[in-house]
């Protein structure tokens, strides 16, 4: 006997979930199809590698189901989230879960086709056609309430967002608010239905649900579907390579516009620059609005702040460089000269140094920083050579972020042949620009490669180095090349507490708020730079300190401009206190 | 009776504009932080473009303000105005009642320890125009040994937005040429190169100076910025420029380099000047009413401006301006 559980109320939700499901698959294969045939390769090996197993396993259910990072980051967004989205996911898995106790309504029966296609929206409406047990009653309107939570918190952030502690919220377009506003009314009407079974509120109810799925492929809402993906191919240790392709479309799709990013980004100090910021930069792209993504990838500093705050770990900085990659500016470079340089073993040195020190281009700036390590290697009788003392070779990011990758090159291989030379066991950087150049271009096996914050700690801890623990209180800045690049947190920490006090800045570590001075930025203007830093002095004066440290030559520099207090190198202040 | 006029600031602004309101028939006071009138002019050795000695031209002002009450070491520590006019209360518990008030406090040299990249403070051999000039009047100075090779620098803190200071010192040019001839004079055996964006000779004679720089002189002229200072092993200073007129990077030992530094606010007179509600320009100096009709004039009444309290000035340029505040200030008691 075929016979359909069947209203006509139930027709939009099942088109809309045609659709969307339609669209997944679809979506699915190009993003695979589109990914280079190496990183496919890659990808399909992740997915069977234990590690990577076990790595999806935990992050699709700690990142996907409860929002493990929101919660961290923000504890009434965290269950303002898991409370609509696992509260959903709860609501679907008991309602299929029924379909296999509930007891059809008397007399009927269902097979083949007609229960498959029953199925398919029978946990979405059931209450119209069924009685549940009433543990399933309760589990039901349980998470059902516990969704309607969550969006009333959702209501008032949207109202007052500064009252679950978000200052700058992302600003959407139609499509947006209109699935969103569907998204809110989907519940309440669910709920009515359930109690009144009025005909009216089942229609609404499955209308609502036919435009959520409808839209949801045109807006941040995706991200729901993409997540998954997004995770497997981020743990098959992928990297963008084109701006708006293969794996960089899953991180875009991913992208839910929550707009943590804003508040984070350095250059929200007013609301014309808070447009720079990550969430709208994966909004143009989803847009395919090229020009102004290809703005906002010129425009940002390339700090990492949005990446560290993300829930999802999008890596939006490395998208922006393949923004960048991709555009042919015009930069007239005359690499020749290269060709003569070699390492100068100065006359009367018999053996290798142990320790070759790279000023870098920025440190010849700031010859006070040059003056410190030189001063530190002498009172630690360190067999050590100044790599760059006649003129060095630039390290080569500028040349990366201007998304010159083959001109850097002839920089980065020449470097490296140079160190090579030397043939020193140990490479020290003041600038961790340089730092994050020669760690992550430069092959340099068998060379250990430190930020002089790291050697110095070094120095100290192995007694090399005797300091004095002076009176003065300091603040220390984490340059974003070092901190969130490379994690060097604690050194500098340690390093200062052992010549004084170190008090602490209003934002820290991964949440240091960049400079302002950045390389990365190709059209800030100076005024909008000093806005930047001015804030950021700010966030550093939070304690008072009577000095602020950095240990990066380009923040040092920034600061200086701005800062009401002395602005020292980590290299200077251990000087002042051996 | 006189009414008194209260001028802040003993230099050529202040001591010009006393004289002058004198003869006017008006009582200026003058208050002095420093223990001398006279201001930066007074550590000056010579004068642009003619070399004239500035203790000739700081002479004959002190004896024109010879009958000006002064006070000396002395600041003013606040300010109030009334119907009556100001009272002022000054550093030694003295207060001052007066009519009008004129800011003649000048400017403050900048610190050349702020642009890093040029070693000063840290190399030994580079020194600062003002400390050149001081040489030149005293003869004396550790650091200037005989030099084979000499640098100077110029705009030092001027027209550069890393230091926040986008406007032109004006003076500074033409100060290094004269002060480039001069140490030729010294030292005739000596190179002598200058390393400069734009050389802006704007006053009556300043241009042919430029030209007997090079003719008579045989100084080096060369269009580029200074980038980067270094020092080798026998302490001489290795410098990095580019000569951009032909377009080639350049490197230089030099045995001394001068910085050309640049004129910035006189930032001591912050807290009275607030005190007066007279608002600073973007570039930190003082706002005056407009810069062609009411250049002595600030938006508050009876307070008046004078010399490079406004923007970076010139010697003659300030005369001009504190003979006209004394004009302006005439009026102004007048119409009361």
């Amino acid at each position: 006997m075929n016979q359909y559980i069947f209203h006509p109320f139930v027709l939009p939700f099942v088109l809309g979930m045609a659709f969307v499901l339609t669209y997944c698959v679809v979506g699915l294969f190009r993003v695979i199809c589109l990914l280079p045939k190496d990183d496919r390769k890659q990808f399909w090996r992740s997915l069977v590698t234990p590690k990577t197993a076990w790595a999806n396993i935990r992050d699709l259910f700690g990142d996907c189901l409860f929002h493990v990072k929101i919660w961290k980051r923000n504890p009434i967004l965290g269950y303002m989230h898991s409370a609509i989205a696992f509260g959903w996911f709860m609501i679907i898995v008991i309602g299929h879960v029924m379909l296999f106790t509930l007891k059809p309504l008397e007399g009927v029966e269902v097979e083949g086709f007609a229960r498959t296609f029953t199925n398919f929206y029978y946990p979405i409406f059931y209450k119209h056609f069924a009685t549940e047990t009433p543990v399933f009653a309760f589990l039901m309107d349980f998470f059902l309430l516990m969704i309607i939570s969550g969006i009333l918190i959702a209501v008032v952030k949207k109202i007052y967002s500064k009252i679950v502690g978000v200052k700058r919220v992302t600003k959407f377009g139609f499509a947006d608010n209109m699935v969103r506003f569907a998204l809110w009314t989907i519940f309440p009407f669910r709920l009515i239905a359930e109690k009144s079974n009025i005909m009216a509120f089942w229609w609404l109810y499955s209308i609502d649900l036919m435009i959520f799925m409808c839209l949801l492929p045109f807006t941040r809402y995706m991200h729901i579907p993409t997540e998954a993906l997004f995770i497997l191919l981020r743990h098959a240790g992928l990297k963008p390579r084109e701006p708006r392709k293969g794996y960089a479309l899953a991180q875009i799709y991913s992208c839910p516009s929550c707009g943590l990013c804003i508040d984070a980004c350095p250059m929200s100090v007013n609301d014309k620059m808070s447009g720079n910021t990550s969430a709208y930069f994966m909004k143009k792209l989803r847009n395919a609005d090229d020009k102004e993504a290809k703005r906002i990838a010129e425009t940002c500093m390339q700090c990492g702040k949005c990446v560290a705050v993300c829930p999802l770990s999008i890596e939006s900085c490395d998208i922006k460089m393949t923004q960048r990659e991709a555009t042919p500016y015009i930069i007239n470079s005359d690499h020749s000269y290269l060709e003569d340089r070699h390492f100068d073993r100065p006359q009367g040195a018999e053996k290798s140094p142990s320790v070759l020190y790279f000023a870098g281009c920025m440190t010849q700036l700031t010859p006070k920083i040059m003056r410190a390590m030189k001063q530190i290697m002498e009172a630690a009788g360190e067999n050590y050579e100044f790599m760059d003392k006649d003129g060095g070779i630039c390290c080569g990011r500028p040349m990366l972020l201007s998304g010159k990758t083959a001109e850097a090159q002839a920089m980065i291989a020449k470097n490296t042949e140079i160190i090579k030379q030397s043939r020193a066991k140990k490479l020290v950087l003041s600038c961790p620009i340089c730092y994050k150049v020669f760690k992550e271009e430069n092959h340099l096996e068998g060379i250990e490669i430190q930020h002089h914050t790291q050697y110095i700690d070094e120095l100290i801890k192995n007694g090399k180095l005797k300091v004095n623990k002076g009176e003065v209180n300091y603040v220390y800045h984490d340059p974003c090349e070092l901190g969130r690049a490379f994690g060097v947190y604690d050194e500098p920490r340690e390093v200062i507490e052992n010549v004084g006090n170190l008090k602490k800045a209003k934002s820290e570590k991964e949440l240091s708020i960049c400079c302002g001075g950045s390389l990365g930025s190709f059209n800030l203007t100076q005024q909008e730079r000093d806005e930047i830093t001015e804030n950021s002095v700010n966030d550093l004066m939070f304690n008072n300190p009577e000095q602020i440290v950095t240990a990066c030559p380009l923040c040092l520099k920034t600061f200086a401009r701005k800062s009401p207090v002395a602005v020292k190198d980590i290299a200077e202040v251990v000087v002042e206190n051996i | 009776m006189k009414e008194n006029i209260l001028i802040i600031g003993g230099g050529a602004a202040g001591m010009e504009a006393a004289t002058q309101l004198q003869k006017l028939g008006l009582n200026p006071i003058i208050v002095e932080k420093s223990e001398a009138l006279g201001g930066h002019i007074a550590q000056w050795d010579r004068l642009f473009p003619a070399f004239h000695p500035a203790k000739d031209v700081v002479d004959q002002m002190l004896e024109q303000v010879k009958d000006v009450k002064t006070y000396l070491n002395t600041e003013v520590t606040d300010i109030q105005k009334d119907n009556n006019g100001f009272h002022a209360v000054l550093s030694n518990n003295e207060t001052i009642d007066a009519k009008a008030v004129i800011l003649a406090t000048g400017f403050d040299i900048f610190k050349a320890e702020r642009k890093q990249e040029y070693g000063y403070g840290i190399y030994n051999n580079v020194m600062t125009s003002v400390e050149l000039e001081k040489f030149f009047r005293t003869g004396k100075d550790a650091r200037i040994n005989n030099p084979k090779k000499i640098g100077f620098v110029h705009c030092v803190g001027a027209r550069d937005v890393k230091v926040c200071n986008t406007y032109c010192s004006k003076v500074c040019c033409t100060t290094a040429l004269k002060q480039a001839c001069e140490i030729k004079e010294v030292f005739p055996e000596a190179e002598v190169y200058t390393f400069y964006m734009d050389l802006r000779m704007f006053g009556p004679g300043y241009e042919d100076l430029y030209l007997k720089t090079q003719k008579d002189f045989d100084v080096k002229c060369v269009r580029g910025r200074v980038c980067e200072v270094s020092e080798d092993m026998d302490g001489r200073l290795v410098i990095k420029a580019e000569d951009t007129l032909f377009g080639k990077p350049l490197k230089m030992t030099l045995d001394v380099l001068v910085l050309m530094c640049s004129m910035e606010k006189n930032k001591s007179i912050d807290a009275i000047q607030q005190k007066l509600g007279v608002a600073n320009n973007s570039d930190g100096f003082m706002q005056n009413k407009d810069m062609y009709l009411g250049m002595n004039d600030t938006k508050q009444d009876g307070v008046f401006v004078a010399g490079a309290c406004t923007a970076p000035k010139s010697l003659p340029d300030t005369v001009g301006e504190a003979r006209s505040v004394a004009v302006e200030v005439f009026n102004y008691i007048n119409n009361k």
